[in-house]
């Protein structure tokens, strides 16, 4: 998994757009596309030359056409049988499209937040550019990507009807959708079976409740040895970002329903920020060291040193990756609360201004590459031929149908334990994007969250008095 | 030493002056050494221990047993040869056009006095009142796209190079150098038909060793040490300095590696340091004392 | 002081030129001087492009900048209003706070601690080279390094600050994870790193301080605090105060020492820093505009201490 090995923690990344209805939005992108098909001018893209090409959009790209495409995030040579797989798959697109030539950019990792910015701002993206799904703002704001709405449909992405409304939901803004999914995760409760094993607790039967994970907790730091039970972000913005996620699960939100006012400033908030102060100071069951940000809790726990956190399914691949970490010493529960839980991910959008035959084929690339089960990323098989892990429950943003034969396809060649993420995966937990303006929130809310953390006497409701006097600024300031 | 210094020689050679002197040299002597080579001893140390036993508590003073092959694993997984590789070239390169622009410029602005050649030294002097923090949005917004040639500099080591030009410090410092030679000097080059260019490198020059010596230990230290603007401009991995390299890696390797790697890191300097410590120590007093 | 090459006086402007006059000598002056003016350029040219790419023209572009922002793939126009975002924005006035608290302790540690370390090392006859070199020696490492160094050292479970606190019976310290002592850590960091240059600064004016009005104040019988007040402090002020200015003026810059040591803001944002402020509005929030304005705020500030040190500079010219 290429997105594995970037820190993509969203935490330390950038607004994002605000969320949509997800049944309207999909409802016009049919009527946009029925639209374009019937040939009526369509209210798309201002005046480029897409809008000329608009009648024939929708339809799948002529074999015959003669394009070449730039795309970034080409797996480096390090990675070599995810680069091996790249190519054999550029090989068999090629048999099909025999006129488009795909070329790949090696970018590593596929992005970092100085190199996008730089890249939007000069416009010197590839005609397809890796995006986190929190980007489409800033991807927007700088005139970068094109509107494809008009060309994505169930001919030219047949699996469309089975992807996750929700995921697709990301990139789309004002009803007009601007990226294709690569991969996307939610957060759970990622927890370590050989401490739970030592501390007498069934690694099988992780917590669900943030009481149970309380008392987890407690009985792994017994352990004693520089043992930790449960480890917490509380810097670089991370600390706001795992305090939404928790909030989520327990079915709370950090702003209200119509963006204006914070919404966290309440009994979920306070459970949330006194449990943590808890367990911090009266368990004493978090460790000494605080301020972490992302990757310093994968190391404690590639280290053995922490029993449970807040991660998504691919921070195991990044300790394994990185740190040297063993699958098999991983579980993964749903998020305490199971209310709902923070989505995120990764998309290709497609560079503004590209002919339409060079939009088609992107498609048809991304299509190919990406959005077919049993093919490309999804040939699980093959992955496992190629001796790269098999069995993490995502990227997964199926639904119905493709969901049951993918999932079977994953268990049929894991090369992982895959019971060990069962409570994860039997009953997925509601995937709810970030909040608008979640940078400049997040950064309120780590100081609420390195102050429960580094501060015995922290008093939580204040905290969350001042945290939400600061947001409702920044929601004011828009 | 012969300077009289704040206590009277008087003092110091009775018995109980002597003793004192004694004690609180050796006292400083041994309080120095603990805490300016104490953390690089435990840095050392720190980077041969196994992982266990760096965090074993309470730690161990000596390694019990020592893993060499740290270093070579941190040399290898963090790819520091190219780290420093390319901050080496970035430094060199810096240093370069500082001596060649910068040197010009000093020197036009100091003996062939052009109209309005104060106007530039004046403009030049001004950057710096403009703290060099507040200029990095703008300068980042700028390399983004330089205007006028239309290009994107970063990844490449232009960005380092050109602006690193503009050290109006340097300039000012080898101005006032090149102030002080005596016109009779140039003026007999230029009787014999010797070129401005000619003079600049044949009379100039060599009596500014000295100068141009400070100017180089700033150019090449100051690219060696800068960590935001290459945090900002250079965010290719395979472009990146060795300070931000460690920086952006440190998350992703072993506490033992990282401080190998922070020992592999700090050598170049330390060995120059060391080598050319009398020149560095006393270029950098006179450098900075006239400011 | 060290350098008699430097104080040298400036070289007197070309005489006028003398030669005669009549047009076709005229002619001939002026054709001389555009030689002479066209090579002189020649030789700036280089040093003038790259300061007009990369210093004067991102000058302008920093007060254009605070009054622009983006909106929906446009740049407009926009008055005031980065500067009431940043100044409504409740984490503005917690960085200066912070940022004065910091310039503030690190004139404390970073100008006290190097002048009396300067003081005991000037008198010392013996490994004196050994003593200098050491101080320096923090200096030539790159920031990185020291900087985690002391990240480990401060953390409060196996620290070792908290290790050699405990063998001499002392409570253990939360250093860099309490608001209380959070900037303190940060700046006793900054101080062991950066103290090199100073000290040595110092040193070379206290070597250039004449023995005799030692000997006279002797003879007036002053003790060496006396001595210190009455002859060291005066005869070293200039040095001092010049210190003094570059002192504030680089440690309201601070960026580095917290950016690494804390993550940025640090416990209850008890490290955010001005500077840290400007890094995260422009690449964490990309938000240039606010960035640009609380830039422009900090120059301001700063100019002023910089026409001070750019005036003090002078008189030491003369």
């Amino acid at each position: 998994m290429r997105s594995s090995g970037t820190p993509r923690s969203s935490g330390t990344r950038r607004p994002r757009t605000r969320r949509r209805t997800t049944a309207a939005a999909l409802a016009s992108v049919l009527a946009l596309t029925t639209l374009a098909a019937c040939g009526t001018s369509s209210s798309d893209g201002g005046g480029d030359d897409n809008a000329a090409d608009a009648a024939d959009a929708g339809s799948p790209l002529d074999p015959r056409t003669k394009v070449t495409l730039t795309i970034d995030c080409m797996p480096p040579a390090t990675e070599k049988a995810e680069l091996k797989q790249w190519k054999e798959d550029v090989e068999a697109f090629h048999a099909k499209y025999p006129n488009v030539t795909i070329k790949g950019k090696q970018t590593d990792p596929c992005l970092e937040p100085p190199r996008f910015t730089a890249m939007l701002k000069a416009k010197s993206q590839p005609d397809v550019f890796y995006t986190y799904f929190t980007d489409l703002q800033q991807v927007l704001d700088n005139d970068g990507a094109a509107d494809i709405s008009a060309y994505v449909n169930d001919r030219t992405v047949p699996a469309l009807g089975d992807m996750d409304p929700d995921v697709l939901d990301v990139m789309k803004k004002d009803g007009k959708l601007y990226g294709l999914p690569y991969s996307n995760y939610t957060m759970g409760l990622l927890i370590n079976r050989p401490l739970f094993e030592k501390a007498g607790l069934d690694p099988d039967k992780p917590p669900t409740t943030w009481a149970q994970v309380r008392a987890a907790a407690k009985k792994i730091s017994a352990l004693g040895d520089g043992v930790a039970g449960f480890g917490e972000y509380s810097a670089g913005n991370n600390g706001g970002w795992h305090f939404t996620a928790t909030t989520y699960g327990l079915g709370g939100d950090i702003v209200s329903e119509d963006g204006t006012k914070a919404d966290f400033n309440n009994g979920t908030g306070k459970q949330i920020l006194d449990n943590l102060k808890a367990m911090r100071w009266d368990d004493d069951s978090m460790g000494k060291t605080q301020l972490l940000k992302w990757g310093d809790l994968q190391k404690q726990m590639a280290s053995g040193k922490l029993g449970m956190f807040i991660a998504a399914p691919d921070d195991i691949t990044y300790m394994v990756q990185n740190l040297g970490a063993k699958y098999g010493d991983y579980g993964m529960a749903p998020i305490p609360g199971q209310k709902a839980t923070l989505y995120g991910g990764n998309d290709y959008m497609i560079k503004k201004g590209v002919s339409s035959d060079k939009v088609k084929a992107a498609i048809a690339w991304i299509n190919f590459k990406f959005l077919t089960p049993g093919k490309g990323q999804f040939d699980w098989a093959r992955t496992k031929a190629d001796g790269l892990p098999v069995g993490l429950p995502q990227p997964n943003f199926w639904t119905g149908r493709t969901k049951t034969a993918d999932d079977k396809a994953r268990a049929t060649s894991s090369t992982m334990p895959v019971a060990n993420f069962k409570a994860f995966t039997a009953d997925p937990v509601q995937g709810r994007p970030e909040p608008p303006k979640a940078q400049e929130i997040y950064k309120v809310l780590d100081t609420a969250m390195s102050a429960v953390l580094t501060n015995e006497d922290a008093d939580t409701g204040k905290l969350l008095d001042t945290a939400e006097k600061q947001v409702n600024q920044i929601l004011a300031n828009q | 030493m012969t300077t009289r210094t704040l206590i009277s020689p008087a003092q110091l050679a009775r018995p109980r002056g002597k003793f004192l002197y004694w004690t609180a040299f050796v006292l400083v002597l041994v309080v120095f050494t603990l805490v300016f080579i104490g953390p690089l001893y435990w840095m050392v140390t720190s980077g041969l221990k196994s992982p266990q036993e760096f965090a074993q508590t309470p730690p161990t003073l000596v390694p019990k047993d020592a893993h060499p092959g740290n270093y070579a694993d941190a040399w290898g997984v963090m790819d520091l040869a190219r780290l420093l590789g390319n901050t080496l070239y970035y430094a060199l390169g810096a240093l370069a056009f500082q001596l060649v622009f910068d040197v010009a410029a000093a020197y036009s602005l100091s003996k062939l006095r052009p109209v309005l050649g104060n106007v530039i030294l004046g403009a030049m002097l001004v950057t710096l009142m403009i703290p060099a923090t507040v200029l990095v949005v703008p300068q980042y917004l700028t390399v983004l796209d330089v205007p006028i040639v239309e290009r994107n500099l970063v990844n490449s080591p232009w960005v380092i190079w050109l602006p690193s030009v503009t050290n109006a410090f340097n300039i000012f410092l080898l101005k006032r150098f090149f102030d002080s030679i005596p016109r009779e000097l140039l003026d007999a080059a230029a009787i014999d038909g010797a070129s401005p260019l000619r003079t600049l490198r044949s009379v100039v020059l060599p009596i500014s060793r000295p100068i141009l010596g400070v100017v180089s230990i700033f150019a090449v230290v100051g690219v060696w040490k800068d960590f935001l603007w290459p945090m900002l401009t250079l965010p290719d991995p395979g472009k990146q300095t060795i300070n931000v390299g460690i920086y952006s890696l440190a998350a992703s390797v072993t506490e033992n590696w990282l401080l190998a790697a922070l020992v592999i890191a700090s050598l170049p300097t330390l060995v120059i340091f060391l080598v050319f410590q009398r020149h560095i120590m006393s270029g950098l007093t006179a450098g900075s004392l006239k400011g | 002081m060290s350098a008699p090459t430097l104080s040298k006086r400036q070289a007197p402007p070309p005489a006028p030129d003398s030669r005669g006059r009549g047009p076709w000598r005229e002619r001939a002056a002026f054709r001389q001087a555009l030689k002479r003016n066209l090579t002189a350029h020649g030789f700036l040219v280089g040093a003038v492009l790259c300061f007009s790419f990369f210093s004067w023209y991102p000058m302008v572009r920093e007060f254009f900048l605070a009054f622009e922002k983006r909106e929906d793939g446009a740049t407009v126009w926009a008055g005031w209003s980065n500067f009431t975002y940043i100044f409504n924005d409740p984490a503005f006035w917690q960085a200066w706070r912070n940022t004065l608290l910091f310039t503030g302790l690190a004139l404390l540690l970073g100008f006290v601690v190097p002048f009396v370390v300067a003081l005991v090392l000037n008198e010392f006859r013996h490994g004196r080279g050994y003593l200098r070199l050491l101080v320096y020696l923090p200096v030539m490492l790159p920031p990185v390094a020291s900087v985690l160094l002391f990240k480990y050292f401060y953390d409060p479970g196996y620290g070792l600050f908290n290790r050699m606190l405990g063998a001499v019976g002392l409570p253990d310290q939360q250093w860099l994870q309490s608001t209380d002592t959070a900037m303190l850590s940060v700046v006793i960091a900054a101080t062991w790193m950066n103290m090199g240059g100073a000290t040595l600064i110092y040193l070379a004016a206290l070597q250039g301080i004449p023995g005799e009005l030692y000997e006279a104040a002797e003879l007036d019988g002053a003790g060496i605090l006396r001595k210190i007040w009455h002859v060291t402090i005066p005869q070293t002020r200039l040095v001092l105060s010049l210190m003094l200015l570059m002192q504030i003026i680089a440690t309201m810059q601070v960026f580095v020492e917290p950016f690494l040591l804390t993550g940025g803001a640090g416990p209850e944002g008890a490290t955010l820093t001005v500077v840290q402020l400007i890094y995260q509005y422009a690449f964490t929030f990309n938000n240039y505009g606010s960035a640009a304005a609380l830039g422009l705020v900090l120059l301001v500030l700063l100019a002023v201490f910089s026409a001070a040190y750019v005036r003090l500079s002078r008189v030491s010219e003369e």
